[in-house]
């Protein structure tokens, strides 16, 4: 069970990674890769260690961004996107086709990730339509699920953080403005 | 006994005459997740202007900036922290720490965790201790957006490390203290002599606990970012004659630790210690000591 729900989550991505199960620890609802030196050295009493891949909330998995960059080093679901829709979509926003500069092969309610021309991983999104073909250029053609944003967002509303579970588990979270001008 | 001319009147008796600063944001960039060269062009190009901290090597003030450096897609991304230019010393101040098993003691908000953890190049283990829960989740957030794979994060008071049966080669010592005036714009309204002196005491507690989960021969950094010397050097001084630790030489930014305190002779070796007085950085203080075996 343990790998269970990492599994099926990257697989959501036409991806698979290789992960050393032995060395995968479960923390309350937090799963945790740990090298052998952490995991022979440290008491498993502990908030936060190694890798941290993501949380079970439900019947819902919640990646770690540290988890999406292992994804993107795969053979993966991935869109390259503009300078100004990497931002824009780390502000929160949804992908226009027009911003999108590599890999329009996918369908229909597809997940993929979201990376910048350097091949960073910024987040990952769920698309809203088949993106060869037919997609207006100014069309929202990914929903943005989860982004690098989300680090500031988590330190403003650290006390209500039952309703960031909310909103990532919605698919369908409004476009949040900008932070920066 | 509080207010400002009390405590400038004290900084005048320990040879350092008060001004008031405003030092400049700092950043550090992690070498691990991307080369200097890269974060700096790539900074630049956002119209960051940067200039090269000299005593650091991979520090960098920022001297011009239209928004804040801590919304950047790079800051995001790991690829630098943000980082008071003095407080970038204490961690650089180890002999050797790939591969070794080092304690951060008093950890949040973790930028010191995430500077070992770059300069052990993600190898070894970091244990790194906080006591407020609500101080752990930014802990936390700091570690997984720095990438950092090598940390493990507790929530416990420094002064009962040794519950953790862990001995460690390394001890990084970023104590709680009382601060100084240059990053609390209200200080010398809240700060009395009382305080220092409470968190003198608290200070030898965490110093008496983290000598004894230390390794024989192993090295603690000592570093606060107060300017009291009951913080600092009559901390070291009494180290020095009940912990069994000497004082080891340290090539850094500052000046040397003082010997003599309000009339009161010290051990001589405490001028191996760095003192940093308010000028382009905060207020600092750091040393490093060895446990003899």
């Amino acid at each position: 069970m343990t790998m269970k729900e990492i599994k099926d989550f990257v697989a959501q991505f036409n991806a698979s990674i290789a992960l050393d199960e032995s060395r995968i620890v479960r923390n309350r609802n937090r799963y945790y890769l740990l090298s052998k030196k952490v995991k022979n050295q440290v008491p498993e009493s502990f908030f936060y260690a190694g890798s941290y891949l993501g949380a079970v909330k439900g019947a819902s998995f919640f990646p770690s961004f540290l988890l999406l960059s292992m994804i993107a080093e795969t053979k993966a679901n991935k869109l390259v996107v503009d300078k100004k829709t990497a931002w824009l979509f780390i502000c929160g926003r949804d992908i226009f086709k027009k911003g999108i500069l590599k890999g329009n092969r996918l369908k229909k309610g597809d997940y993929t990730l979201i990376l910048n021309e350097r091949n960073e991983c910024l987040g990952f999104g769920k698309t809203t339509c088949n993106l060869h073909g037919e997609a207006d250029a100014n069309k929202v053609v990914v929903k943005n699920i989860l982004d690098i944003g989300d680090f500031l967002r988590r330190e403003k509303r650290q006390p209500k953080r039952q309703k960031r579970s909310r909103r990532l588990q919605s698919s369908s979270n409004k476009p949040r403005k900008p932070t920066r001008k | 006994m509080s207010s400002k001319p009390f405590f400038v009147n004290r900084y005048q008796k320990l040879g350092w005459t008060y001004k008031q600063v405003n030092p400049k944001q700092a950043i550090r960039i992690n070498t691990t997740n991307a080369s200097r060269a890269d974060v700096v062009n790539r900074l630049q190009s956002l119209g960051i202007a940067l200039e090269k901290i000299p005593f650091l090597e991979d520090g960098y003030w920022i001297c011009k900036s239209k928004f804040s450096v801590g919304a950047t897609a790079e800051y995001l991304l790991g690829l630098y922290s943000i980082q008071e230019a003095a407080a970038q010393i204490p961690a650089t101040l180890f002999t050797e720490l790939e591969d070794k098993t080092v304690l951060d003691a008093c950890a949040s908000p973790g930028g010191k965790t995430v500077q070992l953890a770059d300069i052990m190049n993600n190898g070894g283990v970091i244990v790194a201790l906080e006591l407020k829960k609500r101080k752990m989740f930014a802990l936390a957030n700091q570690l997984e957006r720095s990438r950092v794979t090598n940390a493990a994060v507790y929530q416990m008071d420094a002064r009962e490390a040794s519950k953790l049966s862990m001995k460690f080669d390394c001890v990084l010592l970023d104590v709680p203290c009382s601060g100084n005036y240059v990053t609390d714009k209200g200080w010398f309204s809240k700060r009395s002599l009382k305080d220092v002196e409470r968190n003198a005491g608290r200070q030898r507690q965490i110093l008496a606990e983290a000598v004894k989960v230390t390794k024989d021969d192993g090295e603690l950094v000592y570093a606060t970012c107060s300017l009291e010397p009951e913080e600092n050097e009559l901390n070291v001084d009494w180290a020095i004659a009940n912990l069994s630790v000497e004082v080891e030489t340290i090539n850094c930014h500052g000046e040397n630790g003082l010997t003599n305190v309000f009339g009161r002779e010290l051990d001589r070796s405490i001028e191996k210690c760095r003192r940093i007085w308010p000028g382009q950085t905060q207020g600092f203080f750091v040393c490093k000591l060895r446990r003899q075996a």
